[in-house]
């Protein structure tokens, strides 16, 4: 209902933002060069290249799935699986690439697909099953987020798989200008996603899908195949993020991303998306996505204790909510 | 012209309306801005007990925004509001029904599925001396608050959600009126109501009025202000034009003052019935769901016609337009398309036979109201506006443009949210959506609901143009005189059955009403 | 009283036999109540037990494992699940110590006999609920320690050192801690920074990278568990100190075999879960055949794994 609407879900075939655009996103941008500014003076260690270098790192995955996360949150759904998806992707890509007989390459291949089409199929699943009986994704994805996790562990014999090739390995800790590699994928398929959602008929009628099913389906969409779009996208970025997980840690274990989908639901929520769907926007997501990293980062430079810390974490997302409600106020009318 | 109507109606000026001793509520002078926008640029009018005083004005007016500062949803600006000669400046809903001042929504505040009987009593409810809910004081309570209003014929068991959209009104009315109340505001009551419903609100209303309760009625259909209001009060832009007596104007005059313009004579402009070509659609015993009938309904709508079909609500009249468009499936029957049989499974098979759909509730259905009215305009049209997936900002405004000029539509730019529009241009924008396809068959759902006077006119010209275009139109409507007006021809609905079909030439109020009330009298005795 | 609890006992074994269907139920009856099998080390705990049960074919193993490390609930209904099923004995390694207390002394007045192991039952809530029970399992602390020490023999007196802990309220959690902080004093380290990472690869390798810029001058790593110590090893390399900062894990599970063996992991600590089921459960069926109980805390095998 407010104007700032408009300019992330109304106009996005308009070239460039507009003032309004700016205006929006700025609210959390400023909330970041706070954070920012404050851990700068309170720990030399914070504004250096390396610690820099680390925060891309340490959002990389966070970032990934908060992007597919985008998706399902602007159609009004939730995806509570991708942690345990991530888990099932990285464990089925381990066995992949610890297949005998295969050349580092091949299995590097290999294990990239296996993690995707992993993906993928989960997030078809949640789509199709939620979209198809008009179910709510709330409950669907919490079943496939013990269906996942099950299967990670069924497969994986609740063991860690280990020992990947080298290339992979090195692949995790490449950085280019400072940047690391890893990150700069985060950032491509941010962009991408950034794309799809604002120029393209498909981001279009994402957006009205949140806004009006109603609206879109008396329009000749069809709802079905939009819902599970948008279900199938955040369980591909499961899997491009299982395969992040697997480069930098070496390890596919079956019960990684436990709790990744609350980060990452988070990052998306502080970036402004509305949780009922039809607002939002990735820039906002890759703000958010910061805002978590900064702060993980900077309250550990600080000492403060790990219950601090989560207390902080927790105040801040409420900060950025009841933020978000004034701003979407301020821009009304 | 103003002054002169002052002048007709002396014991009314709203200058000195604070001195009188009669006057229950005063307001004077408020103002209030939303941001930049101001919503209300001076208001001022006087309500007395027992009278009921119509509150008029298009969308936009600042009739909405008056109401809920009486109701306490927010505070004026400035300016003075005395109620019984005390300040009165309600806290929030809660004080202002404290207060005696009750609002019975255009939006129904009922909870859907808690019983009639809970709703009334929600506020307050009754309970033993066990702290238990007291359900049989409850229902007490709510039969004689319904009784009161001549409601006997509901239970007060039943949930909410099995009543009919006028009984919910009802119920809502019973609802504001079962506490003391010394003001009642009625926003647009009689919206979803059928002109025998009204009736039966009328009587309501002159009840409470004969106890002394002022009520303000607020309503887009001067045929009923001037059926039962005694004193008018005109908001345009937020400025109160003038205060009059009922028996002092006419509808012309009100008219006038609402739009600051003449409309009557755009409003009965005169129909040519001779471009009226081949068949575009025919339904062949189709049989809706909701229909217990196995015959269906059958009818022909041509080309360059505009078909109206007239009944009471729950007819089944808009159970076939959804059907149409695909939206349900028919029990039996079929349709065809220029003579064709044509199976349409859902709405993209029949936007892709050329049909279009403006349906009866704008705002969840028909718009995207955050979005802008560029966007909303292509929604049906993106193939038009797009190259392999990706938008095409430019094209898509000039769209929305060239379509926004045709219609006449006021709006700021092309991307500004279509919840920016008021009412009638919300609906040009919905008109727009479909007009980018170029349909060959429209149907339309009340497409007048919620649209004020001077809109109303605008969006009869542009149908009579489609029509004089070669499109077939079908129009759902309950507003008898917006029927007979647009239409060449009308066919009447009474319980998913075709009871008649009247030409332009015998069209009138009593003959449709006979027609939609046929089956209902010949089962029942009232 | 011990003596009435073991009549007891027999009496309701008695019942069950002679209530009973076939033969087969004459075998004692020995309920496994477990954490999460999610974890490696219980899965291979589990595995321990049931090849432990083929080999002595004297009785029958009912294993139970949690969705999670907390999942209080889980275990509980599972100790009464056996009660209810009149199991002789009931071998459990409780997901909290305090919590777990009530439930198994309305087993052992079922007459069933208890078997704590892996992590021991808070004295002070035994004491409470009045009572006694043995614990049969490895020395958490006394494995830390073992750990730390070799850090601190490996760096020296004055090494600058930070601990990863597992998860806060976790009875293991603290006392590997504990273990670390005795080997810290002992060794005459000195403790930069302390905090959990909750017992995950990924969360650990976050929380070393952003120790290790909060302080560069970091020369030793105490990871409580080995999943801990691959994302620190991993984190060391990003940094490009892997090699200069020594790192010690706990548990020894397969990933790290690699990491020892070229010293990029300093040592870790082994306490044999494999057998650590198995033996509870011997010392269960000895109960059952009539031994008398054991007393205080009988301890399990553990041992220093280093690469060489």
């Amino acid at each position: 209902m407010t104007a700032a609407v408009t300019d992330t879900a109304g106009k996005p075939g308009s070239k460039g933002f507009s003032i309004r655009a700016i205006m929006r996103e700025a609210g959390i941008g400023l909330a970041l060069i706070g954070l920012i500014i404050v851990f700068s003076l309170a720990s030399e260690h914070f504004l250096t290249a390396n610690n820099i270098t680390n925060i891309l790192t340490q959002i990389t995955i966070n970032l990934i799935l908060a992007v597919g996360m985008t998706f399902v949150i602007l159609i009004g759904g939730i995806d509570l699986s991708v942690g345990s998806v991530l888990a099932l992707a990285a464990v089925v890509a381990g066995k992949a690439i610890s297949m005998p007989g295969l050349g580092p390459a091949e299995a590097i291949a290999l294990a990239v697909l296996a993690a995707m089409v992993a993906g993928t199929l989960c997030g078809i699943l949640n789509g199709v099953v939620s979209a198809w009986w008009g179910l709510p994704s709330f409950i669907i994805t919490l079943g496939m987020l013990n269906i996942a996790r099950g299967a990670a562990l069924q497969i994986s014999d609740a063991r860690t798989i280990y020992s990947f090739p080298v290339e992979f390995n090195n692949f995790g800790s490449l950085t280019v200008w400072g940047l690391p590699v890893v990150f700069l994928v985060a950032l491509g398929l941010a962009l991408v996603a950034w794309l799809v959602l604002s120029r393209t008929v498909f981001g279009r009628l994402i957006y009205g899908l949140g806004n009006s099913e109603e609206a879109v389906r008396l329009a000749g969409h069809s709802v079905f195949w939009l819902k599970v779009a948008a279900f199938t996208i955040c369980g591909f970025t499961a899997g491009i993020a299982a395969i992040i997980y697997m480069a930098r840690l070496n390890i596919a274990s079956p019960i990684a991303g436990s709790g990744f989908e609350l980060n990452a639901i988070a990052a998306v929520i502080i970036g402004g998306t509305s949780l009922s769907g039809g607002r939002g926007s990735v820039l906002g997501t890759l703000l958010g996505a910061f805002i978590i990293g900064v702060l993980a980062n900077g309250l550990i430079l600080l000492g403060l204790s790990d219950f601090m810390r989560q207390m902080i974490t927790g105040v801040v997302i409420i900060v950025a909510v009841i933020l978000d409600h004034y701003r979407a106020k301020l821009t009304k009318g | 012209m103003d002054s002169s109507a002052v002048k007709i109606a002396p014991q009314s000026p709203v200058e000195n309306a604070s001195s009188q001793v009669s006057s229950l509520l005063v307001v004077k002078d408020i103002r209030k801005s939303f941001g930049g926008v101001k919503a209300l640029r001076g208001v001022t009018f006087d309500l007395r007990p027992g009278e009921v005083h119509a509150l008029v004005g298009e969308n936009g007016a600042g009739k909405s925004t008056l109401i809920k500062i009486l109701s306490g949803s927010f505070p004026a600006d400035s300016g003075e509001i005395r109620l019984e000669n005390a300040a009165y400046a309600p806290a929030g809903p809660r004080d202002a029904k404290a207060k005696g001042l009750q609002v019975v929504h255009q939006e129904f505040n009922l909870l859907p599925h808690l019983s009639v009987a809970e709703n009334i009593s929600f506020e307050a409810l009754p309970r033993n001396r066990f702290g238990f809910l007291d359900k049989t004081r409850m229902n007490a309570r709510a039969r004689q608050a319904l009784d009161a209003i001549g409601l006997s014929d509901v239970d007060v068991k039943s949930p909410v959600k099995d009543l009919g959209i006028a009984h919910r009104q009802l119920v809502e009315i019973a609802r504001a009126l079962q506490s003391e109340s010394r003001i009642l505001i009625l926003d647009e009551p009689t919206a979803t109501l059928t002109d025998r419903e009204t009736e039966r609100l009328f009587d309501i209303v002159r009840s409470i009025q004969a106890k002394g309760v002022a009520v303000v009625f607020v309503s887009h259909h001067l045929n009923e202000v001037f059926e039962i209001c005694d004193r008018v009060t005109v908001l345009r832009s937020g400025e109160t034009i003038i205060t009059e007596d009922i028996a002092d104007t006419s509808p012309d005059r009100v008219v006038a003052h609402m739009v600051g313009r003449r409309l009557a004579a755009e409003m009965a402009q005169k129909v040519d019935h001779d471009h009226i070509g081949d068949s575009a659609l025919r339904l062949d015993c189709l049989q809706v769901p909701q229909s217990p009938h196995s015959d269906g309904v059958s009818f022909d709508l041509h080309y360059g016609e505009i078909l109206g079909i007239a009944g009471l609500v729950g007819a089944g009249r808009t159970e076939i337009l959804r059907t149409i468009f695909g939206l349900q499936k028919p029990v039996s029957g079929q349709m065809l398309r220029e003579g064709a049989v044509t199976e349409i499974t859902g709405p993209d098979k029949a936007i892709s036979a050329g049909i279009g759909f403006v349906t009866e509730d704008r705002k969840d259905e028909g718009l995207i109201l955050d979005m802008s009215i560029a966007a909303n305009s292509s929604l049906a049209a993106l193939d038009q506006v797009s190259s392999n997936g990706f938008l095409l900002g430019g094209r898509e405004r000039n769209l929305a443009e060239e379509l926004g000029a045709g219609l006449n539509l006021k709006c700021g730019t092309v991307k500004d949210a279509a919840s920016s529009l008021s009412g009638g241009n919300q609906q040009k924008v919905v008109l727009a959506k479909w007009l980018a396809r170029q349909p060959k068959v429209l149907l339309l759902d009340e497409p007048t609901r919620g649209v004020d006077v001077g809109a109303k006119a605008e969006i009869y010209a542009i149908l009579r143009e489609q029509a004089a275009k070669g499109v077939a139109l079908l129009v759902v409507s309950s507003e008898l005189p917006e029927l007979i007006t647009l239409c060449d021809r009308i066919l009447v609905l009474a319980d998913h059955k075709i009871q008649g079909e009247l030409h332009h030439t015998e069209f009138s109020e009593e003959k449709i009403l006979r027609l939609a009330y046929r089956r209902e009298e010949e089962g029942t005795e009232e | 009283m011990k003596f009435t609890k073991f009549v007891t006992a027999a009496a309701v074994s008695l019942m069950m036999a002679a209530g009973g269907a076939s033969a087969d139920e004459k075998k004692p009856v020995v309920g496994l109540v477990m954490k999460s099998l999610a974890n490696e080390f219980f899965k291979d705990m589990l595995e321990g037990a049931k090849e432990h049960e083929a080999k002595r074919g004297d009785y029958v193993l009912k294993a139970v494992g949690m969705k999670n490390e907390s999942d209080i609930e889980s275990q509980i209904n599972a100790v009464e699940n056996f009660i209810t099923q009149g199991v002789d004995a009931i071998v459990i390694a409780p997901a909290d110590s305090r919590a777990m207390v009530p439930p198994l002394k309305r087993a052992m007045e079922a007459g069933i006999t208890v078997i704590n192991f892996d992590v021991s039952l808070d004295p002070k809530a035994k004491e409470q609920n009045g009572v006694e029970l043995a614990f049969v399992g490895p020395d958490n602390r006394g494995g830390a320690k073992l750990a730390g020490e070799a850090l601190a023999a490996k760096l020296g007196k004055g090494a600058k050192v930070v601990i990863l802990e597992g998860n806060p309220g976790a009875d293991n959690a603290l006392q590997r801690k504990l273990g670390f902080e005795d080997a810290i004093k002992e060794g005459g380290l000195e403790l930069l920074d302390s905090r959990t990472a909750h017992w995950e690869t990924e969360e650990a390798n976050t929380v070393a990278t952003n120790m290790l810029t909060a302080h560069p001058d970091i020369q030793g790593i105490m990871a409580a568990n080995d999943s801990m110590a691959i994302g620190v090893v991993k984190a060391l390399e990003s940094a490009g100190k892997a090699g200069e900062i020594q790192v010690v894990g706990f548990d020894n599970i397969p990933a790290v075999g690699p990491m020892l063996k070229d010293g990029r992991l300093l040592a870790t600590v082994d306490q044999f879960g494999r057998d650590m089921a198995a033996n509870a459960i011997d010392q269960a069926l000895e109960v059952v055949k009539g031994a008398p109980e054991p007393q205080g805390w009988v301890k399990t095998p553990i041992e220093l794994v280093t690469g060489n």
